[in-house]
């Protein structure tokens, strides 16, 4: 069993091999069981891990561009990716290769399987960067409106319950923020009805006048992953609210958002954080 | 049963069946993720890793025969080596003293049952280590050190680091195998 290929199989494992020395190791696995078994065990060690939430959208993201390949094996149509983000993909290109694609060689001139790599991979980072700063810095802004909203609240809280003959009761009402570039208020407002059901009532104006199908939707987010809750579309002078559904649960969203998207129906956010607030 | 679907799968995937690739991206996504967090300590890094797997997959890059074992592992191999690609790359480093944990045996997190089955097998195996054996496996397989920084990170000479390496996965095989030995014996 130990002849000079067992002992690269840690190298192997470990991915320091070059494409040639791993393809000659393959070989070696075939024949060598001692080495294949302790590969395999090792394929075992990942449910170790402790499960992670992916995040939203993900699958999307990626079978989208998986697939994108075969609509762009003729793609000459690159250019979309920016140039910067290609340049960073390409410069640091070399080392991603050096494992799994040992076989490509002799299906794809290298060349190719590399271009289309840098476009393939700088799609992703560019969208999913839109959703994850943008609430970082939304959060930032809208921290200090937060405070008085909650401020409000706790003194709601410390009020004595409301009359019984009052049908709704607004316990949580809080105030969106405008994104950068963006004009327009919202309030958020929590209802509760007397059977108990709850709803989320946004109201909104002073919004961008929409186009097309566009419709301004409303999110409900708990860590990476929103939930649509409610669209709405605007009048002519910008205004528009809608009142949603939320099945009595309010403990868990920690930010909600409303986002332009290209057309009613999307289940993840396609368009711009346009309003946002911590919860 | 899971093995041979997963080949059948692979070979729809090899003939461009898109319903194949997101079967299996739906089979695996969650451990998948799950594992690539772990190594690489980042989301963002963690779903760029796993778009890589697919792509080589899609692709037929690195193609999957018997001979290379079980699916699986040439699946997590094939994640692992894209998050060590990251890793490297970004130079992401992931805290040392993080370092000899390895996971407790109670989760709250609900998992699939096939995931803590699996799970419990190999916990059970990976206590048998030692301490020392057990901090190996991390620096080696889920940091994605090379032995020369791990002999530097544990002050010790090259060759030793490569044979302990070997030695523990060796026994972290023969423990597994063990167990499922006695699992056959069993039913």
């Amino acid at each position: 069993m130990n002849n000079e290929h067992c002992d690269l199989l840690i190298d192997y494992l470990n991915g320091t091999l070059s494409d040639e020395e791993t393809r000659q190791f393959e070989e070696h696995l075939k024949t060598c069981d001692e080495c294949r078994e302790i590969a395999d065990a090792t394929g075992q060690l990942p449910y170790l891990s402790e499960p992670a939430v992916p995040p939203a959208g993900m699958k999307s993201r990626i079978l989208s561009n998986v697939f994108a390949e075969d609509v762009a094996t003729d793609s000459s149509s690159t250019s979309s990716a920016s140039s910067a983000a290609a340049g960073a993909t390409a410069g640091s290109k070399a080392s991603s290769s050096s494992h799994a694609e040992s076989e490509s060689s002799d299906r794809k001139p290298r060349d190719e399987v590399e271009e289309e790599k840098v476009m393939q991979m700088t799609q992703p980072i560019r969208k999913r960067v839109w959703w994850t700063p943008a609430i970082a810095a939304v959060l930032l802004v809208s921290l200090l409106g937060n405070a008085y909203a909650f401020m409000q609240l706790q003194q709601e809280q410390a009020d004595p319950a409301p009359a019984p003959t009052q049908p709704e009761t607004a316990f949580q009402s809080i105030d969106l923020q405008p994104s950068e570039g963006f004009d327009g208020d919202a309030t958020a407002a929590v209802i509760e009805e007397q059977d108990g059901a709850l709803n989320l009532v946004v109201t909104a104006e002073q919004l961008a006048v929409l186009e097309g199908e566009q419709v301004y939707q409303v999110w409900l987010i708990k860590g990476d992953t929103p939930i649509p809750a409610g669209a709405f579309t605007t009048n002519a002078d910008g205004e528009g609210a809608t009142y949603f559904n939320i099945d009595n649960n309010t403990e868990e969203w920690d930010t909600i958002a409303i986002t332009l998207e290209p057309q009613p129906g999307n289940e993840l956010p396609q368009g711009e954080i346009v309003l946002s607030a911590g919860l | 049963m899971e093995k041979s679907s997963d080949t059948l799968l692979y070979s729809r995937i090899k003939e461009k069946d898109k319903d194949a690739l997101e079967c299996l991206y739906d089979r695996y996504e969650k451990i998948l993720f799950s594992f690539l967090y772990k190594m690489t300590q980042d989301r963002d890094l963690a779903e760029e890793a796993l778009q890589e797997v697919f792509i080589k997959i899609w692709r037929g890059i690195g193609e999957y025969d018997d001979s290379k074992g079980k699916f699986t592992s040439w699946l997590f191999r094939m994640a692992q080596n894209s998050a060590i690609d990251l890793i490297r790359k970004r130079k992401v480093t992931v805290p040392i003293d993080e370092v000899a944990e390895m996971p407790s045996k109670d989760s709250s997190v609900e998992k699939t049952a096939e995931w803590q089955d699996e799970k419990e097998q190999i916990q059970a195996a990976v206590s048998q280590l030692s301490t020392e054996q057990q901090e190996m496996i991390q620096l080696f397989y889920f940091k994605g050190h090379t032995h020369e920084k791990i002999a530097e990170i544990c002050g010790l000479p090259l060759g030793t680091v490569k044979s302990r390496i070997r030695l523990a996965l060796s026994k972290l095989k023969k423990s597994l195998h063990g167990m499922q030995e006695r699992g056959a014996i069993d039913e």
